[in-house]
């Protein structure tokens, strides 16, 4: 059984919590859904960003001076190219693997330095407006385009993170790497990353700070805070997309104005978080909710309960454990549905979680229902393998019967698997103690750990 | 008790006292939150203290010693056990001092001191 939604440290036995490292920990088999804004890089108060950012821009003015000069062709040859890095494994599809533009959108893109003049003289000083410009230009194409320009520094920040933390690193050929002397693209470069262990391609790893799940400057920005304000004053009705890239070609100071004014803005600017816990109101609200709810399935309540506890406790256990996945499973005809945890070994409790029971991955079966029985142990125990190791925990309403707690303690006896339960009580100290700050709510589950190893012979 | 251990008495039961305020306090608003680390840190430290001061003949339970902090004490079960030491000490003092002429002093070896102390805060026939 392979781990769910397997990440890069995870799949190497490195278990490290998102909230304590610089990078974006990349999943194996599908993209982060995150962009990297450039605009993060211009307002950061790094030097080494806004040069980094000034190395973008310049490459990619280059390819305007190419176009405007009768080279063309390299220059929509370069373009097409930088369209996808799929190594860094960000943006919105389902796998890593991406699709460049065509000839067609690459000639779009590059006669804007044609059309309009002031580009044609100044080139971009934000890249990322050709969304404004251009139909066919999403987030995640600005991020492969910054991705690829930067791919360098990429390489040297992702050996220097992998030595850090001890992430394997293999000898490869990477592809579409620019130099920036030679302002062009070299096909391929012998260098030591990180690999995906089912596909064998180079993974990069992405600074934290540079991502955001939608760029700064975005045509729906464009629309809905500026468009619609500043030059539909009069509640004119909205134009389709071709209509408002035309009038954006037209209008450069119109483009140009909502620039500057993202520019004055840009200390609203930030990073978006990997993973945004809940609020404390919606927590309590939540768990209202679910205190409210019947057991069994009466009005889909085992839905419900199972929706809730899902959201409340990925963000109760957060940044102690990084929540990976909620998943459906079938044992013996009966569908089970279950959370599942990264055991980052971030707490005492969960390095010992590890060590004693080998758990890579932290699962947590939920159960509306009045009182658990053997059969609901036993798929629990049965789902419990070599990547989640031999700790479990049922999330259900009320305490175990005795018999099914001295159930839980004979399977520690025979066969060393821990089974512990967490209830609508124990819930409700979680989220106390999330709104308290006082204690962390994981604490809840090492305590409940502990009182079941007292239970325990020996 | 001598006067370095009645000194060490009221330290302690001062300290305790405070702690009980302070703590049932937050027992009031949020009984079944938890304690913090820090916090209950120092009340375990002054429970050793007043452990030893009690002996076994007035330590509340004979099975608690201090709190586990991973048993995750709330602010309700800190607040009890601080109630039930203070009982405790307060029982050894009143077994430790003496009326005279409407004024109380702590005994030493027995004998009437000149360290006063306030009433019993249960005044009962001995």
């Amino acid at each position: 059984m392979a781990l769910i939604r397997p990440r890069l440290t995870d799949y190497h036995g490195l278990l490290l919590a998102q909230s304590d490292i610089d990078f974006a920990i990349p999943f194996l088999d599908e993209d982060l859904p995150f962009c990297v804004d450039p605009f993060l890089l211009w307002k950061s108060p790094s030097m080494q960003d806004n040069a980094l950012h000034a190395s973008l821009l310049n490459s990619f003015n280059y390819l305007g001076y190419l176009f405007t000069k009768g080279k063309e062709d390299v220059a929509v040859s370069n373009l097409i190219r930088a369209s996808e890095c799929d190594e860094v494994g960000l943006g919105f599809s389902s796998t890593r693997k991406g699709k460049r533009i065509g000839e067609g959108s690459a000639n779009n893109i590059l006669s804007l330095f044609k059309k309009i003049p002031t580009l044609t003289e100044n080139g971009f000083s934000h890249f990322e407006t050709i969304q404004l410009y251009v139909d066919n230009v999403s987030k995640d194409r600005i991020s492969d385009i910054t991705c690829s320009y930067l791919k360098s520094f990429l390489i040297d920040y992702t050996m220097e993170q992998s030595q850090k933390y001890g992430i394997p690193l293999v000898d490869i050929s990477i592809e579409n790497v620019y130099d920036t002397r030679q302002n062009k693209f070299i096909d391929q470069e012998k260098v030591k990353l990180p690999i995906n262990p089912e596909t064998h391609a180079p993974i990069l790893l992405v600074p934290k700070r540079w991502l955001r799940k939608s760029p700064w400057i975005s045509t729906d920005n464009y629309v809905k805070d500026y468009y619609l304000e500043h030059v539909l004053k009069n509640g004119g009705i909205s134009p389709d997309r071709g209509e408002l890239l035309n009038f954006n070609r037209c209008n450069y100071g119109v483009v140009e104005e909502y620039i500057r004014i993202k520019e004055r803005t840009q200390q609203d600017c930030l990073n978006d978080p990997l993973f945004r816990a809940i609020p404390i109101l919606s927590a309590k609200k939540k768990f209202e909710l679910i205190k409210a709810l019947p057991t069994g399935k009466d009005q889909n309540a085992d839905k419900k309960y199972e929706d809730y506890v899902c959201q409340l406790m990925a963000s109760l256990l957060y940044p102690q454990l990084d929540f990976a996945q909620e998943q459906c499973r079938t044992d013996t005809g009966v569908i089970i549905r279950d959370i599942v945890f990264y055991n980052n070994k971030s707490v005492d409790f969960t390095g010992e979680l590890f060590s004693e029971y080998g758990t890579k991955q932290i699962v947590l079966e939920l159960k509306n229902v009045a009182s658990i029985s053997r059969d609901h142990i036993n798929q629990l125990n049965r789902y419990l393998n070599d990547e989640f190791g031999r700790f479990g925990v049922l999330v259900t309403r009320k305490p175990l019967p005795r018999a099914m707690f001295k159930n839980t303690v004979d399977l520690w006896s025979g066969q060393r698997r821990c089974i512990i339960a967490l209830t609508d009580d124990d819930l409700e100290v979680m989220v106390q103690l999330f709104e308290s700050k006082q204690r962390l709510p994981i604490d809840v589950l090492k305590k409940k750990y502990i009182e079941f190893k007292r239970a325990c012979p020996g | 008790m001598n006067t370095k251990e009645i000194e060490r008495f009221e330290k302690i039961a001062t300290q305790l006292d405070g702690f009980y305020e302070e703590i049932g306090n937050l027992t009031k608003k949020s009984p079944n939150d938890g304690v913090n680390k820090f916090k209950l840190k120092l009340i375990n430290k002054l429970l050793l203290e007043s452990n030893s001061i009690l002996g076994e003949r007035y330590r509340p339970f004979d099975d608690f010693v201090v709190f586990e902090e991973d048993d995750l004490p709330s602010n309700s079960d800190v607040t009890s056990i601080l109630s039930q030491y203070i009982n405790c000490l307060e029982k050894l003092r009143s077994d430790n001092i003496q009326n005279e002429y409407t004024t109380w002093y702590w005994k030493i070896d027995g004998k009437v001191s000149s360290i006063r102390t306030a009433a019993p805060k249960k005044i009962g026939k001995r």
